[in-house]
């Protein structure tokens, strides 16, 4: 079964230190001050703020995955556990991001090196003349894999907001409703007198 | 510069989340706003550390639209149009506009100071590694800048040491308010003036090393170049963020005019390097100037929590025994946050210590003081987590894990710098010698005093 990051809206306090965190650890050189990050932010999860919720979205790597299933190149396999984007197959056709239910699939800006990257083939006619197009691709919660320090969301959250539910997670949550249950059908004298 | 009454701390409300983790580490309480709502600052209490600057990590994302356009909040930040850095939410009102306008300005005459902790900070904005001691690299960088002079803080260090070490044995001798508070660090001071204003007679009435070195440059500096004061144009270069607020201070004008006429955190610095186009990993080292930038390793320590102290004690033990001190490196004094007691034994007086690191961590011994349960002399107290190392100004990190590893660095490097120096205790500073010699007269005298020395304001009636 494939592992996911789930947000606590119960414990998230909103500080977005998880999308900076994210962003800075996708990125193809060491990024530690403010003033070297001469690009945006781009975060594979987000902090959604709503009056009934405060909690970090991310993907749920779905097990029929509907972003794997629409992708025409294959871009999108199965890796270590989880769903990934091979970024230099993506067309950034979009498909996969009006597949995916949870909106958690989002084409973004590509970078190398802390600078945008352009496109080799596609430019922008304007009236100031040619101009570069900025390289977009689709770009999903990877869970930080190869990261020593695991995912970087979990990493840096002031409110411990983040669990990582795998398989033993699951199995751990599971006996633990199946224990309280079976407690609970013990309280039934109807069902023990049967 | 900001408006004086409104602090120059903010938070924008665009970009607040309410996540009130500046809340967690502002030291005075000053940050008021419900969970998940816009925070605001209580300027009164306010101290302006900028520590809520550098928690703060509510950006603004290019995916989303704000009211306010980036090049309208750049403006309103008075940061250079050209930057690409993320905006955070809390941010403090820069001084660039100011600073340029004086470097194109050919009337006036530019001297700039920097901070001990700017050289062990300024490189990191650079990409050198976290920590890095490069003061020929910053000497060079602002004379390409075009300042005419690059003066030392570390030299007005030495003689706030001089003044203080006086100070500090003329109430222990001849029975003044004790114990004794340092007042280099703006923040702490007007912590005091309204937290605790009837402690303000404990305040060091010795100005700061920035205000001290402001003042120089506009008597002493104006006298050596034979430039009118009013045509200099005072800079300091600080990583405090409250530096700016103590430059404004109605009272800091000893010299006639404003004696620090503007202060840029160690960010702003870099920015002005970058826009100017300046390769500053590359360039060669430089010198400070003559004669206002000599220091000992003593005035170097200032930046480190317990650095004052240390300095100060070197030379109050030898004002005190008239004899060499047996190890200038007082260890006890050294370390990282929270409160470190000591004793120090001059001749057959026993002089008792406190350095404080954390502003928050000041308070139960300014409460002993009230209930005249302190026995202690001297008391060293820092604002910012490990002193000015760790200030408001310094480099923003975008993870906190690389801060501790960042003020580690900058400590070390701090020790390394102060063990290269050839004096190690101020009143052995030639220059600072001179400097008495030739213009201030006597420690505490009637021009040092003037000049050297200021005054408080009670902020609040006593509690």
């Amino acid at each position: 079964m494939n592992a996911f990051i789930l947000g606590n809206p119960e414990k998230c306090i909103g500080c977005k230190a998880c999308e900076i965190a994210c962003s800075v650890a996708h990125l193809d050189i060491s990024v530690v001050k403010a003033n070297e990050m001469n690009i945006p932010f781009i975060s594979r999860l987000n902090l959604v703020r709503t009056s009934a919720a405060t909690m970090p979205v991310q993907c749920r790597q779905c097990e029929d995955a509907p972003c794997a299933n629409v992708c025409s190149v294959g871009a999108i396999v199965h890796k270590d556990n989880c769903n990934i984007v091979l970024e230099e197959k993506c067309i950034g056709c979009k498909e996969c991001m009006l597949a995916c239910p949870f909106g958690m699939l989002e084409m973004q800006p590509k970078s190398a090196q802390g600078e945008m990257e352009f496109q080799a083939g596609l430019k922008v006619e304007s009236i100031n003349g040619e101009q570069q197009k900025a390289y977009v691709v689709m770009q999903k919660c990877d869970l930080c894999t190869g990261r020593a320090e695991g995912p970087a969301c979990i990493e840096v959250c002031p409110a411990n907001a983040f669990v990582i539910v795998n398989s033993e997670f699951i199995r751990r949550n599971l006996n633990q409703k199946r224990i309280s249950s079976a407690q609970e059908i013990a309280k039934c004298r109807y069902i023990r007198n049967s | 510069m900001a408006d004086k009454n409104q602090g120059n701390i903010k938070i924008d409300i665009e970009l607040c989340t309410g996540c009130r983790r500046c809340a967690e580490v502002c030291p005075v309480d000053a940050i008021e706003g419900n969970d998940g709502s816009s925070q605001s600052i209580n300027i009164d209490k306010c101290v302006m550390c900028g520590q809520c600057i550098q928690i703060c990590s509510a950006y603004a994302s290019v995916f989303e639209e704000y009211p306010t356009s980036r090049e309208k909040k750049l403006l309103e930040r008075n940061l250079p149009e050209t930057l690409t850095e993320p905006l955070f939410a809390a941010y403090s009102i820069g001084d660039l506009p100011k600073v340029k306008e004086a470097l194109a300005n050919s009337a006036k005459f530019t001297m700039v100071q920097c901070a001990p902790a700017v050289r062990v900070s300024i490189a990191e904005e650079f990409g050198m590694p976290l920590g890095s001691l490069v003061p020929g690299k910053l000497a060079a960088a602002l004379r390409q800048l075009g300042f005419n002079k690059i003066y030392d803080t570390n030299f007005a260090a030495d003689l706030t040491i001089m003044e203080e070490g006086s100070e500090l044995v003329q109430r222990i001798t001849e029975g003044g308010t004790l114990p004794m508070f340092t007042s280099c660090c703006p923040a702490w001071v007007k912590f005091v003036e309204r937290e605790y204003p009837e402690l303000i007679p404990h305040l060091s009435s010795c100005k700061s090393p920035q205000q001290m070195a402001g003042t120089m440059f506009k008597t002493y500096g104006a006298e050596k170049d034979s430039i009118e004061p009013e045509n200099i144009f005072s800079i300091a270069i600080m990583p405090c963020t409250c530096k700016k607020f103590e430059a404004e201070r109605p009272e800091m004008n000893t010299s006639g005019y404003q004696d620090v006429d503007a202060v840029l955190t160690v960010r702003e610095l870099a920015y002005l390097i970058k826009e100017v186009g300046i390769d500053f990993n590359s360039l060669l080292e430089s010198s400070f100037d003559k004669p206002l930038s000599m220091y000992s390793g003593a005035g170097h320590l200032f930046c480190a929590t317990g650095g004052v102290m240390e300095a100060a004690i070197r030379t109050a033990y030898e004002m005190i025994t008239e004899e060499p001190i047996s190890d200038v490196n007082i260890q006890y004094v050294r370390g990282g946050q929270g409160i470190r007691r000591g004793v120090v034994k001059a001749g057959d007086l026993k002089v008792k210590t406190v350095v404080v690191s954390g502003l928050k961590n000041v308070v139960p011994i300014l409460e002993e003081i009230k209930q005249g349960d302190a026995d202690f002399h001297f008391m060293e107290v820092m604002t910012c987590p490990v002193g000015c190392v760790s200030g408001g100004g310094q480099p923003k990190m975008l993870l906190p894990k690389d801060n501790d590893i960042s003020f580690k660095n900058r400590i070390s490097s701090t020790y390394r710098h102060y063990e290269d120096q050839i004096y190690r205790k101020s009143h052995e500073n030639p220059e600072i010698k001179a400097i008495y010699q030739k213009f201030l007269g006597e420690p505490l005298g009637q021009k040092s005093h003037h000049l050297l020395h200021t005054e408080y304001t009670p902020r609040r009636e006593g509690k």
